[in-house]
């Protein structure tokens, strides 16, 4: 019986205290960068090369994934349109407005963590088991300000630049499907007459959050692998995961705080 | 015992809920080399990454220079970092570095040197250990052996004070073995104290001037090779028995 | 002046050969593994195994994240109730969004990160300490041994945590719906039931049954592909969980093609 018990507490507890234990690490790496940053102790150089890194390889990546949502988005959108109204002058503009408001950061997000979270937490894991991480503190480099610092200013700036980029893929994929298959003219289609101030803020906010955000977890995650090649692809899948809910929940906490307290 | 650069007093270290160190008492002085052996996965490299500051003792303190490592805050954990040179099991060379860039890392991390003297000095010691053709090259182009010798450059290029070496043969055949001891013997300058963990007692003879036996996270021998007389049978097996299958092996 | 003009089309011909490579060696394991399936050929405790270790480490993730889609999803349709004042659009857009459209796009991912990214790092351990071949030594099939049991056991588990998730995001709008918006909670669900809820929830399962499909062969192709000790393993969770999701999108977008739902 009390055996039984004590697997029962075992069983519930075990991962609340992995869980809290993450973010309680998660939490000192976010005061280490902090720290970093408002000293300014930052290598400048190595953030333009993590920037290229980030931005320019995620390109691609970014064209399709946001392509073939763009697509579908319009093409379900505008059959629905079709059967009910057939007016699609309103389609375009709240696409747009959709797109900047929601999906452009939170899945140009969730794309940076599992491309870049994951690529992080592999570096950075390797270099932990290979102890070029040790060997970066005992040359006095620490490697959250070392590895972390450069990638989070970059990532920061990438995401908000893929996010505009992502709102531009999306509007031209849907605008080429609505003209080709619903006739709807591209002069229709694209229009901002919907997107106000409130929602470009809304959008570039959340994608500095994930920005921010997805080296952080991601790195943190890198720093705790152990053990070899298990422990790098265990922590780079802890990262992937890890940094993909930091994007949902960030985006549930800024969506539910500009619906409530800013009216947006 | 004000001559001791380490002290290590009651240092006990845990994973989860097994104790890889338990009650280590150990001193390192200025001037010698002291040879930490015992047999694999009993707690010589822990004891290593203790004394350096990389891992932080469970029970116990570290005091270098009569510091407590543990007390020291980043800033003064940095100031006695500068003093340490370590070369880690595996190399541990940056990746993205070239080797001029891996070895000339610490200088441009610690001392405000001009780069040119950092140049000069990092050509120099990678001459000393046989590497001046090497500079330009990145870590995966190097076999293993040049690896070591990148490792041991990067970790005494700011002559360091105390020199820690991780196993510094492991891996290697026993020529290159050999030439690694014969700089690790070059390296050590008298008022410097260095310590090696190894498995090939047989070159370390060649090295160390004091040897620490760890079994089961405990220090069961501490003292000179004539001392071994007196050591525990399990200690002298181990000792000589290890010297003895290593001459077999060649 | 030749780099500029030979650059970009050395980039591209690079990126669509390590596309047609991935495509083509993962079409051939699919090959592999349904030949390993008729007949059965297969290891079945490995399976059970498998199925219990993916359910067990994905289910928890898959059911917050669901709760939170839900939850966004009514924050975002709130947003255009409130200024069209058509209440009815709430349930319309949620039930739409949740489990046609971002609900499995969002639950795939996040299977992916976990189950993907881990089978991924799993195999390519294996790979890299020797243990496949150990297993070929043994003249166990890799195929049958390890891919297929993980092959069935994400197709199953992929299907049954989306139609977890399903009711774990219509919770998570229940109560976002209640408490940011105030719009009573059986209300919502009533229009949530209103609008061809099962044309959308079967097509939110076929979508699944697809990224099961295609998250199981991918991950093993990489996991299996891998080579050079723990950077390479890395790497290829890296590249793994990057096929995925271009490939969840991928299949999102020809599923939605095939099967459009709605009025």
């Amino acid at each position: 019986m009390n055996a039984a018990l004590e697997r029962g507490f075992r069983a519930v507890g075990a991962p609340l205290v992995a869980v809290g234990s993450h973010a309680f690490g998660i939490y000192s790496v976010f005061a280490q960068v902090v720290m970093a940053l408002l000293k300014g102790a930052v290598r400048w150089r190595e953030v333009v090369r993590q920037s290229y890194l980030i931005g320019n390889r995620s390109l691609f990546f970014i064209t399709v994934t946001l392509g073939f949502l763009g697509l579908i988005s319009v093409y379900q959108v505008a059959s629905q349109i079709q059967r009910i109204l057939p007016d699609f002058t309103m389609m375009g503009p709240a696409f747009i407005q959709l797109m900047w408001r929601e999906f452009a950061p939170t899945i140009t997000g969730l794309m940076i963590a599992t491309r870049v979270g994951s690529g992080i937490a592999a570096e950075i894991g390797s270099m932990v088991v290979t102890e070029q991480v040790d060997a970066l503190r005992m040359c006095n480099a620490d490697p959250v300000r070392y590895l972390i610092v450069p990638r989070t200013i970059a990532s920061t700036v990438m995401v908000m630049m893929l996010t505009i980029y992502a709102v531009f893929i999306a509007t031209i994929a849907g605008m080429v499907l609505a003209d080709v298959v619903f006739n709807v003219s591209p002069s229709t289609f694209v229009s901002l007459s919907m997107v106000s101030g409130q929602d470009v803020v809304l959008g570039l906010v959340k994608a500095l959050s994930f920005g921010f955000w997805i080296p952080i977890v991601a790195g943190q995650a890198g720093l705790s692998a152990s053990g070899g090649s298990a422990g790098v692809g265990w922590a780079t899948t802890r990262a992937v995961v890890a940094s993909s809910f930091a994007v949902i929940l960030l985006d549930f906490i800024i969506s539910g705080i500009g619906y409530t307290v800013f009216d947006l | 015992m004000s001559g001791a650069a380490i002290r290590c007093e009651g240092l006990g270290k845990r994973f989860d809920d097994t104790w890889v160190l338990r009650d280590v008492d150990l001193d390192v002085y200025r001037g010698e080399v002291l040879g930490l052996i015992g047999p694999g996965g009993h707690g010589k490299s822990v004891l290593l990454k203790c004394l350096a500051g990389l891992l932080s003792p469970d029970a116990g303190r570290v005091l270098v220079d009569g510091e407590d490592l543990a007390r020291l805050g980043p800033l003064g954990l940095a100031r006695v970092r500068e003093q340490y040179g370590y070369v880690f099991q595996n190399y541990a060379l940056f990746d993205f570095m070239s080797v001029r860039d891996n070895v000339a890392f610490p200088l441009r991390q610690q001392a405000h040197l001009p780069p040119a003297e950092i140049d000069a000095r990092v050509a120099a010691r990678l001459a000393d250990v046989g590497l001046a053709h090497a500079l330009d090259l990145l870590p995966r182009e190097l076999s293993g052996g040049m690896k070591k010798r990148v490792g041991l450059a990067r970790a005494t290029v700011g002559d360091p004070a105390i020199l820690l070496y991780d196993d510094p043969s492991a891996g290697l055949d026993p020529v290159t073995s050999s030439k690694i001891f014969q700089l690790i013997a070059r390296m050590h300058r008298p008022a410097a104290a260095t310590v090696v963990v190894s498995h090939d007692i047989d070159r370390m003879r060649s090295v160390c001037s004091r040897y620490v036996m760890l079994e089961h996270g405990h220090v069961v021998f501490d003292g000179p090779e004539a001392a071994l007389a007196d050591a525990p049978e399990s200690v002298r097996a181990f000792f000589f028995g290890a010297a003895h299958k290593h001459l077999e092996g060649r | 002046m030749r780099n500029v003009l030979v650059g970009p089309v050395s980039v591209v011909g690079r990126a669509s050969m390590g596309l047609m490579a991935t495509l083509g060696g993962a079409t051939m394991l699919l090959g592999r593994i349904l030949r390993a399936l008729l007949p059965p050929r297969f290891d079945r405790d490995e399976a059970w195994r498998q199925l219990y270790a993916v359910g067990v480490k994905s289910s928890a993730i898959v059911m917050v994240t669901a709760l939170f889609v839900g939850a966004i999803m009514v924050i975002q349709t709130a947003f255009y109730v409130q200024r069209t004042g058509a209440t009815s659009l709430l349930g319309f857009g949620v039930g739409f969004t949740v489990f046609a459209e971002i609900g499995p796009i969002l639950i795939g991912l996040m299977f992916s990160g976990r189950v993907g990214a881990n089978n991924t790092a799993e195999l390519g351990t294996m790979v890299v300490t020797e243990q496949v071949d150990a297993l070929r030594a043994l003249a166990i099939d890799p195929i049958g041994y390890l891919v297929v049991p993980r092959f069935i056991a994400m197709i199953v588990m992929m299907l049954m945590l989306m139609a977890l998730g399903d009711v774990f995001a219509i919770i998570g709008a229940a109560l976002t719906a209640d408490t940011l918006v105030g719009v009573d909670p059986s209300v919502l669900i009533g229009d949530i039931l209103d609008s061809h809820l099962l044309d959308e929830y079967l097509l939110g399962l076929g979508k699944a049954f697809c990224f099961g499909v295609s998250i199981s062969v991918l991950s093993c192709w990489y996991g299996l592909g891998v080579r050079g000790g723990a950077t390479g393993v890395g790497r290829a969770v890296n590249n793994s969980v990057v096929a995925n999701a271009a490939a969840i999108f991928f299949i999102d977008f020809v599923m939605g093609w095939i099967f459009p739902v709605g009025l």
